[in-house]
């Protein structure tokens, strides 16, 4: 039994929450919020306990599961290799490359398994797009494409939008979406030699951002990444392909859903609702906590590494640079 | 583990789904397959040693080694000998759609089965598909207001092998393709089919196949919606996948549409030499499977059972009376005459 303790319980940790809830094999013992009565109110909900400190929560779990922002995941990381427990930590793994490496690094010392929660790699279609390539359905990998496109977030109202719109904070759209496509790409195409980016980043609208990213990887790939948060709201559009030089794998959030409903009544005129469902286990947060329990066990080998969720990172604020300086940012140079 | 271990043996694994089922019930904790026997013994054994598992040269001798359940994944034909075979000697059998070629074959298995206290169940494993799941969920709630009708397709292609053989499989596209869907249906409302009109065509799709490849049925519910179903194999091999479970559902507030199976990637690959609709959907398999498992563990009656293929096997032999008859064929108490 693996006693769970979740740091951080705002609208990510409800997500992860709800697969602890039915995972076999873990208990969520507690949790510790800068916000006592965030905290106390995620107890209410999926039982557990609120912690007064990150002390007291570390000294009652096996694993601490890591939900807050960015910012905040070097203190919370170190203190809690330092307590010898497991962590998976929410992305992007840090708000700075500094921040990131010597997180990774003080895990490696402490022995404590640290793990990026980048749950693209556990999304079905994400997961069979991999599989094909190394099943060699497409040859070698030479033109990558994806896209992440939304509205600007506000999951918990004023208070997150606030944070999202603060770029000392949150990084942008960039880092905070960017990581997810980065690190599918690299899982693909390998490690990454430089990249290029244009976007609204600083361009001086709070409350809207978006990004186009190019890159070269070190195989000679080339990639090619958009993320939005200046899509409409209640629009969410994901997108992959890989070009190979034997084949090509396309997936697009556009392509038609298992299920459509076209719905009327009078007084909300036509409803359309679209739904493609999965089975509980396949459930993508389900299969990566699923996933970092596995390894933890000894069941599985892990198929993402804290330095992949640091070179996630780097990447993105390379990209941010780039957007800054107008010129390419080359990854081995890049401090960060 | 304080669950008891599950240990399950296949009887006839000529139908390809019986691949899918032991590998993913290799893959589940507390369950074991004790060995497998089929009537050809080349089939026989490349299938146990793909799977790595035991191959039993007599169906006796896999029965002998007491497994608590057995999977009948044979040619359709022979399902009637081998779950009689098995009847008493385990406490459930899985057995392969269509149940059986004939009703008076059903009906037999069905009251062998019930005689010796063993449990049936049917596989039918498109009722373990989410988006059917939540079809069905959405038709409970009511959000269609009075159900019309529904335009239903189970293509496929064409599979070739015993499945064009009338001996063997008892009919070729029609009874192949009509059950998964009727099944559906059923389930849905808890009605039962009461007529069916069908146009049915014999090689009309692949020249010389000797058997129905193509089928259209008209069918009125007893819930009173009525509805349409294409059978047909008509996916050819450049075609991008191998068919589909499709739903249509008209009613009163709107419309739902239901492509059971549609989560792909597409995949273009020179190796190939096409352009293939690769599954990221959940196993629809490993639904079926976790469900039998459970039954048999648990000692419950099946989810789904040897009266759902019986109904749903009416409804196809009731489509080939139609096509030979030229008119529709009401189903209620007819049945017994529908037996060819």
């Amino acid at each position: 039994m693996q006693k769970i303790g979740v740091i951080g319980t705002g609208s990510i940790a409800d997500v992860h929450l709800e697969g602890w809830r039915r995972m076999p094999g873990v208990e969520i013992v507690g949790y510790y919020d800068l916000l006592p009565e965030a905290a106390a109110r995620a107890a209410q909900r999926y039982g557990g306990r609120a912690f007064a400190s990150l002390e007291a929560l570390l000294a009652a779990v096996d694993v601490v599961d890591i939900c807050t922002p960015a910012s905040t995941h070097k203190e919370l990381v170190l203190a809690a290799a330092d307590a010898g427990k497991a962590i998976i930590c929410e992305k992007p793994l840090a708000r700075h490359s500094a921040d990131a490496r010597e997180m990774v690094e003080a895990c490696e010392r402490a022995g404590v398994m640290l793990f990026p929660a980048q749950v693209v790699r556990f999304f079905p279609m994400y997961r069979r797009v991999k599989e094909r390539i190394d099943a060699g359905a497409i040859g070698k990998p030479a033109v990558y494409r994806s896209a992440r496109c939304g509205a600007f977030p506000r999951p918990g109202g004023k208070f997150s939008a606030a944070h999202y719109a603060d770029f000392a904070q949150s990084g942008g759209v960039v880092l905070d979406v960017g990581v997810h496509d980065i690190d599918f790409a690299r899982w693909c195409c390998g490690d990454i030699e430089r990249v290029f980016a244009r976007g609204l980043t600083f361009a001086g609208r709070p409350y809207q951002d978006h990004a186009q990213i190019t890159l070269r990887f070190a195989t000679g790939a080339i990639g090619f990444i958009e993320v939005s948060w200046a899509h409409p709201r209640g629009v969410f559009r994901t997108r992959v392909e890989v070009a190979g030089d034997e084949g090509l794998i396309e997936w697009d959030s556009l392509d038609r859903p298992p299920l459509l409903a076209e719905l009327y009544d009078e007084a909300r005129g036509l409803q359309r609702l679209s739904s493609s469902p999965t089975a509980p286990e396949d459930e993508p947060y389900y299969a990566e906590l699923a996933h970092f329990i596995d390894v933890l066990e000894g069941r599985a080998q892990p198929i993402v590494t804290a330095r992949d969720g640091l070179e996630a990172v780097r990447a993105a604020l390379a990209a941010i640079e780039s957007m800054r300086s107008g010129r390419p940012v080359a990854l081995k140079e890049f401090g960060g | 583990m304080s669950e008891k271990t599950v240990r399950i043996g296949f009887l006839g694994v000529a139908h390809m789904h019986s691949v899918s089922y032991a590998a993913n019930l290799l893959q589940m904790a507390g369950v074991e397959i004790v060995g497998m026997w089929d009537r050809s013994p080349s089939l026989a054994v490349e299938w146990s040693q793909r799977l790595g598992v035991r191959r039993y040269e007599q169906a006796e001798q896999l029965l002998d080694a007491g497994p608590d359940a057995v999977v009948v994944c044979s040619e359709n034909a022979l399902h009637r000998p081998l779950v009689e075979l098995a009847a008493g000697r385990v406490g459930a059998i899985l057995c392969e759609k269509p149940i059986a070629v004939t009703l008076a074959d059903a009906q037999a298995m069905i009251e062998r089965c019930a005689t010796a206290n063993t449990r049936l169940q049917i596989a039918f494993p498109v009722r373990f598909a989410p988006a059917v799941v939540e079809l069905k969920r959405r038709l409970d709630a009511g959000e269609l207001g009075q159900v019309f009708a529904v335009n239903c397709t189970n293509h496929g292609s064409m599979p070739g092998g015993w499945f064009v053989d009338p001996e063997l499989a008892g009919g070729g596209a029609v009874i192949d393709h009509t059950v998964h869907v009727i099944d559906l249906l059923r389930w849905f409302w808890n009605a039962e089919v009461t007529e069916v009109y069908a146009e049915v065509g014999d090689s009309l799709l692949h020249p010389d196949l000797g058997i129905d490849d193509a089928g259209l049925l008209s069918f009125t519910l007893s819930n009173g919606v009525y509805g349409s179903l294409d059978t047909s194999w008509s996916r050819p091999p450049s075609y991008p996948v191998w068919g589909d479970v499709k739903i249509e559902v008209v009613g009163e507030r709107g419309a739902i549409y239901l492509d059971a199976l549609h989560q792909y990637v597409t995949v273009a690959s020179d190796a190939t030499g096409k352009t293939q609709w690769v599954s990221y959907g959940s196993d629809i398999d490993r639904g079926l499977m976790a469900d039998f498992v459970d039954m048999v563990r648990s000692e419950r009656a099946p989810s789904i059972t040897g009266a759902d293929g019986l109904a749903a096997l009416a409804v196809a032999l009731a489509a080939y009376a139609s096509a030979r008859r030229g008119e529709p064929v009401p189903l209620e108490n007819a049945l017994p005459t529908l037996n060819r």
